[in-house]
């Protein structure tokens, strides 16, 4: 058995227990999902360990450099003169993926520990809750277009009921519009995927093919087909390559989300529970992230070098607007929500550079980020179940009553804004080393982006501290008074218990950066040098 | 022997590693310290950072004058880029390590007792520990990456002491002010540091300003910045740089430098960024006396020391007017202030803004020298604030008071209470003015006579640079003469509007007394200078290459400068102890300018911070209504076209089949009524058939 596919299918299995267990063993289920993403944690740490690394292992476009694959022939059709039709369930890691695996498997448990706040209809929500760990987590191991296509979208289904039935008051319409947003962009990924697959071949078996290591391959496009990089082919008078990669883009830049496709973002968050804006912030932003780096600019590097200019300028708007969106928040929950829009911009401006400094810096920052902003929620969630309120005008020194919990904050605060020794500060570093360094190495982006997108970095001081200041500093005062003061104790053991890995984690990466740096550094370089063949 | 001498840099490369990494431990054993045990935390920062200091002396006689020690390691690799993190000890880097041990030692055994009745005792002594950490892996780092680390970690343990006592606002709002001044510096070092790396590749300070000295080996030509592999020296065995040259648009070493420019100014507190270190006074003042007078604001005069072959001639000259102007605008607004603590950060200010205005004018040893000589004077007067503002405390607690402690407005005659205080307050001060025989005159005489050196072959203009410095110098005598009278002299006015005061005061117990001690002895010229009139005899100058030219004006300038001196001190005496009156108006626009600090801090909140604030509300209106008002026009859209698509449904295409339907019923009805059952209407319908068809037939 492959252990990717075990790990992809494995909270399956824990969902179809807790589907045939009665509810009078409710209070069961959440300790069966949390032993579910352990397992899946532990799985994901072996992978870690005997993930081997080298320039024969860089992956990306060489099928046989990815490791811990698994190709099985899944629908193949004869269509008789239009030759079979080929897709593969096909799975495996290389150095992008291998980081991001391990930190989703990580969010997934802490996501395990807040979901102790669910009180109603515990069966329907874990098993939900299990079904999106399975796509989620497929969605990183999948190297097919249909079965990515199929994971990426079965994401949505659990997302939306979790968001529209355990959600806050205005649930209904947050899940709605996250639902349709997001599947927007997605139906027009549907068609280039189509469109890939009708041009891409397999040289080997001669079908067209869903394989998306063999769309990189330029030599694979059949000539006059409506993707192949020499038939010029257009689509309403743009070139048609272009085309795929703006919609592809777009659907990926949704998910990230990038200014302007953010606006689900904020509603989602504050309506969402705890787990929910847990995986949402720390998992689901990072698909779209990952989706750009290895399907847009994997599939269509060459007009993303044309046009990496509007992707950095994207990423920089989104880091500045975000920040300043955060900064004039009076919801705790929706400021860190606009943190996350500012922090992701990091991640487009370091891809857009094409450099290897800058795409190492935007994969570490998006496994930052996955363990930051899954810790930023998991507090504000222990506030609000506290006292059901979240304005940051309603509190003041908490740090006098919950200092524990103050101390946890300001740890996530300072690492969010990029303080030196956590995670964070490195994944921001390098995505402005890589930007900066971009105009000289291959001249994409002007020196000024990474200049203005430092200025984010400022405003991302002033809005933490900011906020540190109005809600935990000072002297006490409540809005709901002594009611409130006797709720508000101090962080419970298991809040304590998912805190702490997050704080050593972020730490970890500060100071070891190698510990990501070593395992996606060859993939990186191999990244780079492919974008350099075309 | 070469042997030899690598097993000796190998330890004393150990011992740094362990003198740095200690104060680290001390933070951590302290924060994981039982709340019962938290008495120890004090013993075990002190113990420690003994043991550092210990252990930097030891280090400082090896490297001091000898060659320089270099050691890293692989920290890691992103992408072909290599990081490593490493040692860098040469004659900068160990004076600061002493220095901020020597510093550091005093303060801690110093903070042991006052701030002994706090609840957050143990808490104080981990972020204590921790700034020392951070410091002096600031003054040891080997690169840029770990310089930009260190610098901001150091930035936040002030951050943590400033808003130590957090339930004060005040506190609170001047720690985020701190932090935030200092990001904005952060952000200029790390574009300097993108600068420099993308135009040499290297984050290494060795290579790029040390012995290879890339930079100074580059220049600006045609308006391009320009590396050439051929102008590098060889020997020097690790050639960063293989064949052809380096270039980029000279613009950005200009940006280098104002991001350079920007650090210094947000760390060591120059024009226009100073604006947070008189607020940072709101941290415990054992703090304000190692960090925001001695130590963290001195780290950027380090920084221009570490990439001081960066700058050039326009550069320097930039250095020097910024330097000068904030010396001669903090001595300004010192003299009018009455808050102790406020007056010596404005000072501090002053003296920063002297070694800023030296490095400008390349007196660079002097530069760091007086760095060296203010950080002992200035952390005593911090020390004798201390006590002082605690004993004032005492009066107001012990009698219900709703006095400040802090205004030496409500002090005066204090030196008969606290004799030892008074006396260490007076070296101290005598330092900072700088009168013969102290440190401060070697210091600061040495940066005042390079000052009119440097501008005797420049234009006029030039001249007022030296000119402002040397008015600052009798500023600073007024300043401290005002301060040292109005404090310890004459009566304690507070008596003076409730005479049946209880009083019991000391100078405290030896943990008080030691390090007032230790720093006054240091204070004096025998530490630093065999010689008390020469600068070029003292050890720092020469170990850090100064060259004094002995030109006429070494001779006459401290003469001139100290009878001045002297004359202004005696002057302030009388007005302050009430033998004359005060000849200056304490009303009017100058007073009034040096009063309000020259409004910096309002005009910065009317023309950043609110206007910063209204853009993110218009950005947040923005953001609601525009960006999201479209989705939701898209999504109301969507809606009214599938009503109108339900209308025309139900309407149209639905409507179609229901006319279809009742057209049908129609004929239906109709052809219904030929079925009657009667033979008659059967017959009848037949024949009209027959006719119809008949007349069919026969007309077509």
């Amino acid at each position: 058995m492959n252990i990717l596919t075990l790990l992809i299918f494995i909270p399956i299995l824990f969902g179809i227990v807790i589907a045939v267990m009665p509810s009078s063993w409710r209070a069961g289920f959440k300790y069966i999902t949390l032993l579910a993403t352990l397992v899946q944690l532990g799985m994901s740490i072996f992978i870690y360990c005997n993930f081997k690394t080298g320039a024969a292992f860089g992956g990306i476009n060489h099928e046989a450099q990815f490791q811990f694959m698994q190709k099985l022939p899944w629908i193949n059709l004869d269509l008789g003169p239009a030759g079979r039709m080929q897709i593969d369930y096909f799975v495996g890691i290389d150095g992008l993926s291998i980081a991001l695996l391990v930190m989703t498997s990580f969010v997934l448990v802490i996501a395990a520990l807040a979901s102790w706040e669910i009180k109603s209809n515990l069966k329907g929500y874990f098993i939900l809750f299990l079904i999106l760990d399975m796509a989620v987590t497929g969605v990183f191991c999948s190297l097919d277009f249909f079965l990515f296509y199929i994971f990426y979208e079965l994401m949505l289904l659990p997302l939306y009921f979790l968001i529209g039935m355990w959600g806050g008051a205005r649930r209904e319409f947050a899940a709605i519009k996250f639902f349709l947003y997001t599947l927007f962009g997605s139906v027009f990924m549907l068609l280039i995927m189509v469109g890939l697959y009708l041009s891409v071949k397999d040289p080997a078996t001669g079908n067209h093919t869903f394989n998306m290591i063999q769309m990189m391959n330029p030599a694979n496009f059949q000539q006059g087909s409506v993707f192949g990089i020499l038939s010029h082919q257009t689509i309403f008078g743009f070139s048609a390559r272009g085309v795929g990669f703006l919609v592809l883009f777009v659907a990926f830049a949704i998910k990230v989300p990038v200014v302007p496709l953010h606006t689900w973002l904020p509603d989602a968050h504050v309506e969402a529970p705890t787990p929910v804006s847990i995986i949402l912030a720390g998992i689901l932003l990072k698909v779209g992230g990952y989706g750009i780096i290895r399907v847009c600019i994997g599939i269509f590097p060459e007009v993303a070098a044309a046009h990496a200019f509007w992707l950095g300028l994207l990423g920089v708007v989104s880091i500045i607007y975000g920040a300043l969106n955060a900064l004039a928040q009076k919801d705790l929950k929706r400021m860190i929500a606009y943190s996350s829009v500012s922090h992701m911009g990091f991640v487009l401006l370091g891809v857009a550079s094409l450099t290897a400094e800058g795409l190492s810096g935007a994969v570490m920052q998006m496994v930052s980020h996955g363990f930051l902003s899954t810790m930023l929620f998991f507090l504000a969630g222990v506030i609000y179940n506290r006292v059901h309120d979240r304005g940051i005008n309603h509190f003041r020194g908490l740090a006098s009553i919950m200092p524990r919990y103050t101390a946890y904050v300001t740890i996530a605060f300072f690492a969010s804004l990029g303080l030196p020794g956590f995670s964070a500060f490195i994944g921001e570093a390098f995505s402005l080393v890589g930007a900066f360094k971009s105009n000289s190495v291959n001249g994409e982006l002007p020196y000024w982006m990474a200049a203005c997108a430092s200025l984010g970095i400022l405003l991302g001081a002033s809005y933490f501290l900011w906020t540190l200041q109005r809600m935990f500093f000072g002297k006490v005062n409540l809005k709901g008074g002594a009611v409130w003061q006797t709720a508000l104790v101090d962080l419970n053991l298991r809040e304590r218990i998912a805190l702490f890995p997050l704080t050593l984690m972020v730490l970890a990466l500060g100071l070891m950066p190698s510990l990501v740096f070593g395992k996606i550094n060859d993939s990186v370089l191999a990244f780079v040098h492919f974008l350099q063949l075309k | 022997m070469e042997h030899f001498l690598q097993s000796i840099d190998a330890l004393t490369i150990k011992f740094t590693l362990i003198a740095v990494l200690l104060p680290l431990l001390a933070f951590v054993i302290n924060t994981a310290l039982p709340a019962k045990w938290s008495k120890v935390a004090g013993w075990v920062s002190t113990v420690f950072i003994l043991i550092s200091c210990v252990l930097a002396a030891f280090i400082f006689s090896k490297v001091w004058n000898g060659h320089q020690v270099h050691q890293q390691m692989l920290w890691f690799t992103i992408g072909d880029t290599p990081v490593y993190a490493g040692i860098l000890l040469n004659n900068l880097s160990v004076l600061l390590l002493l220095l901020v041990n020597l510093i550091a030692l005093p303060v801690h055994l110093y903070s042991t007792a006052y701030m002994r009745h706090d609840e957050k005792y143990s808490r104080y002594f981990a972020y204590l520990s921790f700034f020392c950490f951070s410091m002096l892996a600031l003054a040891v780092s080997d690169n840029l990456v770990l310089f930009y680390i260190f610098w901001e970690l150091v930035g936040f343990s002030s951050y943590l002491l400033i808003g130590f006592w957090f339930t004060r606002d005040k506190a609170v709002f001047a720690n985020k002010k701190a932090f935030i001044m200092n990001r904005i510096g952060d952000i200029g070092l790390l574009s300097a540091i993108l600068v420099l790396f993308s135009m040499y590749h290297t984050f290494d300070l060795d290579t790029l300003f040390g012995q290879i000295n890339l930079v100074g080996h580059s220049n600006i030509q045609n308006g391009l910045w320009h590396l050439s592999s051929n102008s590098v020296p060889n020997d020097s065995g690790a050639i960063v740089i293989t064949g052809g040259s380096i270039q980029i648009p000279a613009i950005w070493q200009y940006i280098a430098f104002a991001g350079i420019f920007l650090a210094v100014a947000a760390k060591s507190a120059q024009f226009p960024l100073h604006t947070w270190l008189p607020d940072a006074m709101e941290g415990p003042t054992s703090v304000s006396a190692l960090i925001h007078a001695a130590t963290m604001v001195a780290a950027g005069v380090l920084l221009l020391g570490r990439v001081y072959p960066l700058f050039n001639d326009a550069e320097l000259t930039f250095l020097a007017i910024i330097g000068c102007f904030t010396a001669f605008m903090a001595a300004t607004i010192a003299l009018t202030q009455n808050d102790l603590k406020r007056l010596l950060a404005y000072s501090t200010i002053s003296q920063l803004g002297y070694m800023v205005m030296a490095m400008g004018i390349g007196a660079y040893a002097s530069s760091l020298f007086h760095l060296v000589t203010h950080a002992f004077f200035k952390c005593l007067l911090f020390l004798v604030a201390g006590i002082v503002i605690h004993q004032m405390g005492h009066i107001r607690d012990d009698n219900n008071l709703e006095i400040d402690p802090q205004n030496i407005q409500n002090m005066g005659g204090l030196r008969k209470k606290l004799p030892l205080t008074f006396i260490a307050a007076l070296i101290g001060g005598v330092a900072l003015v700088g009168l013969p025989f102290t440190s401060g005159f070697l210091s600061k005489d040495g940066i005042l006579v390079q000052a009119f050196e440097w501008s005797a072959g420049k234009n006029v203009f030039f001249k007022i640079i030296p000119i402002l410095a040397l008015l600052t110098t009798w500023l600073t005598a007024f300043y401290v003469a005002r301060l040292i009278v109005k404090v310890f002299f004459g009566e304690l006015r507070v008596l003076q509007f409730k005479p049946d005061l209880k009083l019991h005061m000391s100078d405290g117990t030896w943990q008080y007394k030691l390090p007032l001690v230790l720093l006054s002895v240091c204070c004096f010229f025998p530490f630093f200078s065999t010689n008390p009139f020469s600068q070029d005899a003292s050890w720092v100058y020469n170990g850090l290459l100064g060259i004094l030219n002995e030109t006429g004006f070494a001779m006459v300038l401290p003469v001139v400068i100290n009878i001045g001196s002297l004359l202004i001190i005696y002057f302030a005496y009388t007005i302050y102890t009430g033998k004359r009156t005060n000849p200056f108006a304490q009303t009017g626009v100058i007073f009034n300018l040096s009063f309000n600090q020259w409004y910096f801090d309002s005009i910065y909140q009317n023309a950043i911070v609110k206007p910063i604030l209204n853009t993110s509300l218009v950005t947040f209106w923005f953001d609601r209504r525009v960006i999201d008002g479209f989705i939701l026009l898209f999504a109301k859209m969507s809606v009214a076209l599938s009503k109108l698509a339900a209308w025309m449904d139900r309407n149209i295409v639905d409507g179609f089949l229901n006319l279809l339907v009742k057209a049908v019923r129609i004929i239906g009805n109709f052809a219904r009524r030929f079925q009657g059952g009667k033979v008659q209407y059967y017959l009848f319908s037949m024949l009209a058939v027959i006719l119809a068809i008949f007349i069919l037939k026969t007309f077509f």
